[in-house]
């Protein structure tokens, strides 16, 4: 069954992206931002035939909280996708989400020096 | 008395006379005529034998001529369709590096929204670009590309929904624990593809059609539903015969703009051994198209790339795993070329134990007897040393190094073990 032609291989991707979302608008990046831990809710249970991609989305947020680029990459899909994806199983209850800690607040330089100026005076 | 008879019968002498001259006469103009007669008979049948020879001779002259005509037109058919073939082959390679880069685009800026929904109007735009690519290559008598892995039955006909304009009316039902094998995939998702595409072409723009697929005994059929008008008796002929191709279908004769769904559909059927028919009616008024995937087709092998194998794994473990950004990127690696470790994986039914030491003899013990190789008491064959190990450089090896170099180099060691003792220093490269 091999002809000349056809050991040139197919390399792209087979399930195109735009058919796992449907077609549908994708969410907005600030929704659910690259590093915004989601998991799956206690007893909550999958949701009939899912996808492939819902069912290996469900087996990975099962072990605990896991980051939206995490799960995209896991899945091998784009981020947007993964995102658009999530967001249906958390609009269905199925997902809980913890936005990321947010990041340290500087300290005032000034109190840092008077902190020193103080450490200084007293030990030094 | 005679003379008184005399006159009298002189004159029927003269008559009889002139009678039997007439009779002589016409005798012989009897004569003649028939001669003649049987000469024009003569002539007319070899002329009429003259015609016969010319009308054998005006027959295989014609017969020659069609032969000739039809030798001449599938020479240039076949000539039109290598060259678009070949032309095709080109356009196929490109539509799917084009694929691979705008799939590489999309996880790359898969975070924006915006950038990602253009890119994916253009992987759609490229997809259908790919169908009309490899239609035309399989009516030319080329190939489609061939996937190095198996892909699951649903994914088929996901696949197949991406390939054409309207996939977003285009519903998947049921799954099954089938894949297809790889050397099929390509050919069951164009049919498919092209099936959703007469079904989406020829009903009314917001009406559903469905894939349903199915198990049924003698392997698993993809049912494709629409709610357009159906087709007439006449059309519905027409595709019973493109979709059973007796002989090499025309390019030409598949009228412009060219239709070739059907055409595509019945040639890959034929050759890969599936079933692709259009002939029942739709619940929904429409045309209902299977195509039977026969057990020798399918395979129960899980696809590989759709659920990632250290999946169950996270299932398992309670505590949130902290993976090696390394590690996925790899996976995603070899998602995106899913390649010769798929291929590794894939179905070699319980493999002999390869043996320790493989017995390849290597060549320079090529020549020995194999029976030479000894082995322990535990059944480990005995290491041989298979060629003189020599410990002493040969005269002209070592390049001879001034005195300054072996100095200098000496020196570099020594500062090298100075500064990784040196426990201050907490970035090596930038202290240097």
């Amino acid at each position: 069954m091999t002809a000349p032609g056809e050991e040139q291989q197919v390399s792209s991707g087979f399930v195109r992206s735009y058919v796992i979302t449907g077609g549908r608008g994708l969410p907005d990046a600030e929704d659910l931002s690259l590093v915004t831990l989601v998991t799956l809710a206690p007893e909550s249970q999958p949701p009939p035939n899912p996808s492939p991609e819902v069912k290996a989305i469900w087996e990975l947020c099962s072990g605990g909280y896991l980051s939206v680029a995490e799960v995209a990459g896991h899945l091998g899909l784009p981020v947007g996708v993964a995102r658009l994806l999530l967001q249906d199983l958390h609009q269905q209850g199925h997902l809980l989400r913890r936005k990321a800690p947010p990041p340290a607040q500087l300290v005032d330089r000034k109190i840092l020096e008077e902190v020193l100026h103080g450490l200084q005076v007293r030990f030094g | 008395m005679t003379f008184a008879q005399g006159p009298l019968v002189w004159a029927l002498v003269v008559v009889a006379l002139v009678a039997v001259g007439a009779v002589l006469r016409a005798r012989a103009i009897n004569v003649k005529l028939r001669r003649n007669h049987a000469e024009l008979r003569q002539e007319r049948d070899a002329l009429l034998h003259q015609r016969d020879e010319l009308h054998v001779v005006h027959n295989t002259l014609l017969q020659r001529q069609s032969a000739e005509l039809a030798e001449v037109r599938k020479d240039a058919e076949e000539e039109t369709k290598a060259v678009l073939k070949a032309a095709v082959r080109t356009l196929q390679g490109l539509a799917d590096e084009q694929q691979v880069v705008i799939e590489k685009a999309q996880r790359k800026y898969g975070d924006d929204p915006g950038i990602l929904a253009d890119l994916m109007a253009m992987d759609h735009a490229n997809s259908q670009f790919g169908r009309r690519a490899q239609g035309i290559a399989v009516l030319c008598g080329g190939w489609l590309g061939r996937r190095e892995t198996v892909a699951s039955v649903f994914d088929v006909a996901r696949s197949a929904q991406g390939r054409i304009r309207h996939f977003d009316r285009v519903r998947v039902n049921g799954q099954v624990n089938f894949s297809v094998v790889s050397r099929a995939v390509e050919p069951v998702a164009v049919v498919l593809a092209e099936l959703l595409a007469n079904a989406t072409n020829y009903s009314a723009p917001g009406t559903p059609v469905e894939i349903n697929i199915q198990a049924v005994p003698t392997g698993v059929c993809l049912i494709v539903d629409d709610a357009g008008l159906g087709m007439g008796q006449e059309e519905k002929d027409r595709a019973a015969a493109l979709l059973s191709p007796q002989a090499a279908i025309s390019v030409s004769s598949l009228g412009i703009p060219p239709q070739f769904g059907f055409a595509v559909s019945g040639m890959l059927a034929a050759r890969y051994g599936f079933r692709v028919s259009v002939d029942s009616v739709s619940p929904y008024g429409g045309v209902r198209a299977v195509v039977l995937i026969p057990d020798e087709l399918l395979t129960t092998e899980a696809p590989p790339a759709a659920a990632p194998a250290e999946a169950p794994e996270a299932a398992l473990s309670p505590a949130p795993q902290v993976r090696q950004p390394d590690q996925w990127q790899a996976r995603a690696h070899s998602q995106a070329q899913p390649h010769p470790q798929h291929q590794a994986q894939a179905p070699s039914p319980a493999p002999a134990p390869t043996p320790l030491f493989p017995p390849v003899p290597q060549p320079d013990t090529a020549t020995q007897p194999l029976a030479q190789i000894t082995t322990t008491a535990g059944g480990l064959p005995k290491r041989r040393r298979k060629s003189p190990v020599s410990a002493v450089p040969s005269a002209e090896a070592g390049p001879a190094r001034s005195n300054e170099e072996t100095a200098s180099r000496l020196g570099a060691f020594q500062r090298g073990t100075r500064s990784g003792r040196d426990t201050t220093t907490t970035e090596g490269p930038e202290f240097q």
